[in-house]
């Protein structure tokens, strides 16, 4: 049914919903009115280099909200107070920008609204999602921007001054600047090195060699004391919390090293390795700052919990409706919340009926009726009637900020994950500097004519490099290919968690499942009408839904328009095709249009009707996501054990854990229920990788041993989680684990190789066998190999 | 191979200059944004965009 992806948004087109757009001559087809309308502003305002230069777009980005906030409400007085700050004459507000993925983005955001009349600047961040605008509000509103960003595909948000600090952009600056004195220092460090080396050789005025040292000396020390200060401020961390990380012995690596060649430096010992210290410093900062550009790129910290919850809400104040900001709502307010609005605080519906998605809250996949007297809590949606709560937790009060609380604390209790790797390469390190020293001194004792060449060659030959390179490479190259097989790494640990994973737990609602209701079979009582026929109706009369149902009527096309319809909230719908009258949600209305039908049915049948007849049933499940029983079957062949938690009923979670043949399932968790499965797992001896993509599964994700989270889920959900899915399929779970353990293979060959090279090499330039020429050749062709080693990992899985 | 003297720590000021700059560089802003720039000079308005669109 499909006729290839959108060319806008990349999601797939139905056939008979298909509409084209003209871009640079070619006919192009789209898969909405709204992506439609989006192509053509972008070709009508000339930016069809945007289509050029993006690149490809995950599904679904870029597509417009199918309901069009009503942004003129931000150009009230009160709204702007809210969301900008004056500053002479003119007003500046951030925005978080929804949807943006790649520098083409940026590009036509900011190239479009610097065309609208009063906008005198507009930066953009890709990487943060955030646009700062500045505008003379007497030309043009906050609203008509937010329009503006809307008309293009974007999901615009204004954030409050206090959330538009961008932590990330400090961290950023400062990481640059590190790595530019780290990288500067190597450069010239090095120089004077290659300087030292040949006057090892050709031999050295005293005086110059002197002079180099204590060049090297100058420029080593800022790139210690300034680009290094993390690993040290790290190293003290773990000290103090007795918790030692890989921080400490690589503190004491480049602290010894440092120190020992100032030292050589004052007294003109044998030699010095400013040159090693250096690279060293280098290659860990620039691991940092590969995996910080990573973990910037995922995720929004900040933005994380304001994104689920509205930024203005309905007060009914005095018989009358306002619109305020939310950050003015107060416990006792009384809100009014449409259909389709998320629900701003924790409180007590006190007028009308609906249902309410929940599912990232609690994981439970069938929305949830809710009657006057129900508790509603804030971040879930009201799918399909206006109703009015009374508030009565607001902020970090509410469940929603309990969860994100109980996440901060998972992280910190998180079993301590000590990289084997990185604690061998910095002891190792250790233990060379201590024998060069012993064998400088041994012969000294012996020859002192000697002892210059020999420590030189036993320090030369026994470079670290390739000891320190062994561990950041391979993890570094793993990350570029995880990166290219859709999973972002924001935690450098999860590549060895990953590897040595013995267990995997699952979250059920929108991980193994799609998280949305889907048509599994379709039963048609009438031999006039056949299955499409019947779902073509369905659809035309589900157009006015909101209800999460209604999306599973996707094939529409344009032979069938209902008019007259109308939607009975918690039943169903009713409309007008074709002369006739039509009825489609639960039996009884359908039966009986006007029957007021008992609450709380088994909603997964949908029957379709007019006022005499029934003519079809749709059967409609949370369909399990396409490739999760092979990716399943993967892992277990990998010798993993699978298990499903889910905070769903029993009944839908032991059919989904049957369907894909899991034995161990725990239905109804709470957030607390599942990390002690997690708890119970880990004190068993297992190292658990989570799987989950709500709200509720924020918590376990930060206390698993690492964790993966789809990019569909939940903000915080991925905030939690060491590993970020990209795209729809679970297959890359399977292909991760099968990395992190090449990773971990190629991380031990390194490592393998760089002790024997040393283990044999040690003792013959000791001896005094092994000249400085054949060391310094010996020292690049070690840290060559464990370079190219790592580097077969970029091409892992390719064919 | 005197002139080192003076050439390696004329090196090194020069070497202090480019760090000031590039500090200065960074606490402007100017390197916020790694990714846009790269493509910013192959991304242009269309050649002709038409007058009076109807959209």
């Amino acid at each position: 049914m499909s006729a290839g992806a959108c060319f806008h948004c990349a999601l797939p087109i139905d056939r008979a919903n298909e509409f084209q757009v003209e871009i640079d001559g070619e006919l192009k087809s789209v898969c909405c009115p709204g992506c439609k309308a989006v192509a053509e502003l972008i070709r009508d305002t000339g930016m069809s280099s945007y289509y050029a230069m993006r690149e490809a777009p995950p599904p679904g980005a870029g597509r417009p909200a199918d309901d069009a906030a009503e942004w003129a409400i931000y150009d009230r007085d009160d709204m702007l107070a809210a969301f900008a700050e004056a500053d002479d004459g003119r007003v500046e507000a951030t925005i978080y920008a929804g949807g943006m993925y790649c520098a083409a983005c940026s590009w036509l955001i900011e190239t479009t609204l610097s065309k609208v009349t009063g906008i005198s600047a507009a930066d953009v961040n890709p990487v943060t999602h955030r646009v700062r605008v500045r505008w003379n509000p007497d030309d043009v509103g906050l609203g008509g921007i937010l329009a503006a960003l809307a008309d293009l595909g974007y999901d615009p948000q204004p954030l409050a001054p206090e959330s538009a600090a961008q932590p990330e952009i400090a961290e950023q600056r400062a990481a640059l600047k590190r790595l530019l004195v780290a990288s500067l220092g190597m450069m010239q460090v090095m120089m004077f090195a290659v300087g030292l080396y040949a006057g090892d050789f050709q031999g050295m005025e005293e005086n110059m060699r002197r002079f180099l040292r204590i060049v090297s000396f100058v420029v080593t020390t800022p790139v210690v004391f300034y680009a290094a200060r993390p690993f040290f401020a790290g190293a003290w961390r773990g000290i103090v919390s007795r918790m030692p990380g890989m921080d400490l012995p690589v503190s004491i690596a480049i602290a010894a090293a440092y120190l020992g060649s100032t030292y050589a430096t004052v007294t003109g010992g044998p030699a010095t390795w400013f040159d090693s210290v250096v690279m060293f410093i280098f290659f860990l900062t620039l691991g940092r700052f590969l995996e910080m550009r990573a973990r910037h790129r995922s995720i929004d910290r900040s933005t994380a919990l304001s994104t689920v919850l509205p930024n203005t809400v309905t007060r009914i104040e005095g018989g009358g409706q306002q619109t305020v900001p939310a950050k003015q709502m107060l416990i006792g307010d009384l809100l009014l919340v449409r259909p389709g609005e998320s629900i701003p605080a924790d409180g007590v519906l006190v007028d009308g009926v609906t249902t309410v998605d929940e599912a990232l809250l609690t994981g439970e996949a069938k929305p949830r009726s809710k009657a006057v007297g129900d508790r509603v809590v804030a971040g879930s949606i009201n799918l399909d009637g206006m109703m009015q709560m009374r508030v009565e937790q607001t902020g970090s009060d509410t469940t929603l900020g309990t969860i994100s609380r109980m996440s901060e604390r998972a992280r910190y209790a998180r079993p301590a994950f000590v990289q084997l790797a990185d604690r061998i390469a910095s002891y190792i390190v250790i233990a060379i500097l201590l024998i060069a020293v012993i064998v400088g001194g041994v012969w000294y004792i012996a020859a002192p004519d000697r002892a210059f060449v020999i420590t030189l060659s036993v320090l030369v030959v026994t470079c670290p490099c390739a000891l320190a390179l062994a561990t950041p490479a391979a993890f570094a190259a793993a990350g570029a290919r995880l990166s290219e097989l859709h999973l972002l790494v924001t935690n450098g640990n999860a590549i060895e968690a990953l590897a040595r994973a013995t267990r995997v737990l699952f979250d059920k609602t929108g991980t193994l499942t799609v998280g949305a209701p889907a048509i599994v079979s379709t039963e048609v009582f009438d031999d006039s009408l056949d299955e499409t026929q019947c779902s073509y109706l369905a659809a035309a009369l589900e157009t006015v839904s909101t209800h999460p149902i209604a999306n599973a009527f996707v094939v529409a096309d344009n032979n069938h328009v209902a008019t007259e319809q109308r939607v009975v909230v918690g039943d169903g719908v009713a409309g007008t095709i074709d002369g006739r009258r039509w009825r489609l949600g639960r039996f009884d209305f359908v039966v009986n249009e006007s029957t007021e039908s008992s609450r709380d049915q088994d909603s997964t049948s949908v029957y379709l009707g007019t006022s005499e007849r029934i003519v079809a049933r749709f059967d409609l499940e949370d369909a399990i996501r396409p490739n999760a029983t092979e990716t399943l079957q993967q892992l277990t062949n990998l010798g993993l054990t699978l298990a499903l938690v889910s905070g769903d009923n029993a009944k839908p979670v032991r059919r989904v854990a049957a369907s894909l043949g899991i034995a161990d399932y725990h239905s109804g968790c709470t957030p607390e229920n599942k990390l002690q499965v997690i708890r119970a797992a880990q004190q068993s001896g297992d190292v658990v990788i989570m799987v989950g993509d709500g709200i509720n599964d924020a918590p376990v994700l930060a206390g698993a041993d690492t964790s993966i989270a789809p990019a569909h889920g939940a903000l915080l959900a991925q905030t939690s989680a060491d590993v970020v899915l990209l795209g729809d399929s679970l297959q890359p779970v399977a292909t991760a684990v099968l990395l992190a353990r090449q990773t971990m293979k190629i991380v031990k060959q390194n490592l393998a190789w760089a002790i024997v090279y040393n283990a044999t090499a040690l003792p013959l330039a000791a001896s005094g066998y092994v000249p400085p020429w054949a060391a310094a050749i010996g020292m690049s062709a070690s840290s060559l190999i464990v370079v190219l080693n790592a580097l077969r990992l970029t091409r892992f899985g390719a064919p | 191979m005197n002139i080192l003297y003076v050439l390696i720590p004329l090196a090194l000021i020069l070497l202090g200059v480019a760090v000031w700059a590039f500090f200065w560089a960074v606490g402007s802003g100017q390197f916020d944004d790694l990714d846009t720039p790269a493509v910013r000079v192959i991304m242009d308005d269309d050649e002709k965009p038409p007058e009076n669109s109807e959209t």
